[in-house]
């Protein structure tokens, strides 16, 4: 009987655990996705101002976001059944952080319109993710 | 010339590329149900320099070559059955085109342009999300296998059909590799049949192609001579199949 209720309470405990660190990565990515909304806005708001700094500062921003989805933490944040799809969610942002190195570059050189088209490009594997993942 | 020599070169002609597509040049947007653009023939040869010949394919195993552009993959499968004929395919823009059918002995052969028609998903060394889901492997994307997958967004083509859409996102088939089966039984790409997505794939992976291809220069060389083909395990790293 001691037994049983050790186990019942073990069992309990991880169970709450699981749970908790399942809501610390959602909470997580949650902030993420909004850090990543507000930094494609920065940079739409830099291109459209021709502020290559305010561009820049975006990119950054957006970059720091990315780690969550190109490591294995991304099998906790996404929908139940979509986790089986984490591969693409890490494709996506190493398409994320290719086209905004590439957007760095070209600012750089000054070549805008190289610039705003990776912009183009971030969009789309943005659109591209949330297509799949939240099944638009 | 006369009138009836000019006929004879008029038919002769004709008769030629009838008999080998691959000496016609240029678009032949056509309202007569063509849809196709050749190359420059290209033999298929493996990763030894030696000819791939269609009876050694094995068979349900994906196998890739670049054509016609050093940067665009495609896919060469040896299907277990023989394919169909002369199916009508519609381009998203409404153009219809015939896909003759598959080539080699039993007709099994078949290539096509390994970029989705939806989001241009395509193999690199790194991944693979497009690939032939072999017939007893199960796939998410269609409730029957021995088909072409896209695992980004789930579309799946009828290989057996000039790669009509049969599920998912895409609206349109993949682009043909239009092949010749020569008498020894190499393989030859002669052509691209369909509506190809080569120009805007060119223009959104640019950062792609500049880190796999050097620059977008090298990537947008026209394969010449031959094309190495290799089993698509061995080109990319990881294969991504749901």
């Amino acid at each position: 009987m001691k037994k049983s209720l050790i186990t019942f309470l073990l069992t309990g405990l991880l169970a709450t655990s699981i749970n908790a660190a399942e809501k610390d990565h959602r909470s997580m990515l949650m902030k993420d996705m909004r850090t990543m909304l507000d930094s494609m806005e920065q940079i739409q708001r830099g291109g459209l101002y021709s502020s290559p700094d305010d561009m820049k500062a975006g990119i950054k921003k957006l970059q720091g976001t990315l780690t969550s989805l190109e490591g294995d933490d991304v099998k906790w944040i996404l929908p139940k059944d979509q986790k089986y799809a984490y591969q693409f969610a890490q494709k996506t942002a190493s398409m994320l952080r290719l086209y905004s190195n590439d957007m760095i570059a070209s600012i750089d050189a000054g070549r805008m319109d190289d610039a705003l088209e990776d912009y183009n490009q971030l969009l789309k594997q943005c659109t591209s993710c949330h297509i799949r993942i939240r099944n638009w | 010339m006369d009138r009836r020599n000019f006929l004879k070169v008029v038919a002769a002609s004709a008769t030629v590329m009838a008999v080998s597509p691959s000496l016609i040049r240029g678009n032949l947007y056509a309202a007569d149900g063509t849809l196709y653009r050749a190359y420059e023939k290209t033999q298929l040869i493996g990763a030894d320099g030696k000819a791939i010949l269609a009876s050694k394919l094995e068979k349900e195993v994906n196998y890739i070559f670049n054509y016609p552009y050093a940067s665009t993959p495609c896919l060469l499968v040896n299907l277990p059955t023989p394919t169909q004929s002369d199916v009508e395919l519609t381009s998203e823009s409404g153009e219809k085109y015939i896909w003759k059918s598959g080539v080699g002995k039993d007709r099994t052969v078949v290539a096509y342009v390994a970029i989705c028609t939806h989001q241009m998903t395509h193999p690199t060394p790194s991944d693979s999300f497009i690939m032939y889901v072999p017939e007893k492997t199960k796939t998410m994307a269609y409730d029957k296998s021995g088909i072409i997958v896209c695992s980004s967004h789930m579309s799946a083509f009828d290989v057996h059909a000039g790669a009509k859409v049969l599920g998912g996102a895409a609206t349109q088939p993949l682009a043909a590799v239009v092949l010749e089966h020569a008498a020894d039984d190499t393989l030859w790409a002669v052509g691209i049949l369909g509506s190809d997505k080569f120009q805007d794939y060119f223009k959104s992976f640019k950062p792609e192609l500049k880190q796999f291809y050097t620059g977008p220069a090298e990537a947008k060389k026209l394969v010449s001579i031959s094309a190495k083909t290799v089993k698509l395990t061995e080109f990319s790293k990881e294969l991504i199949q749901y």
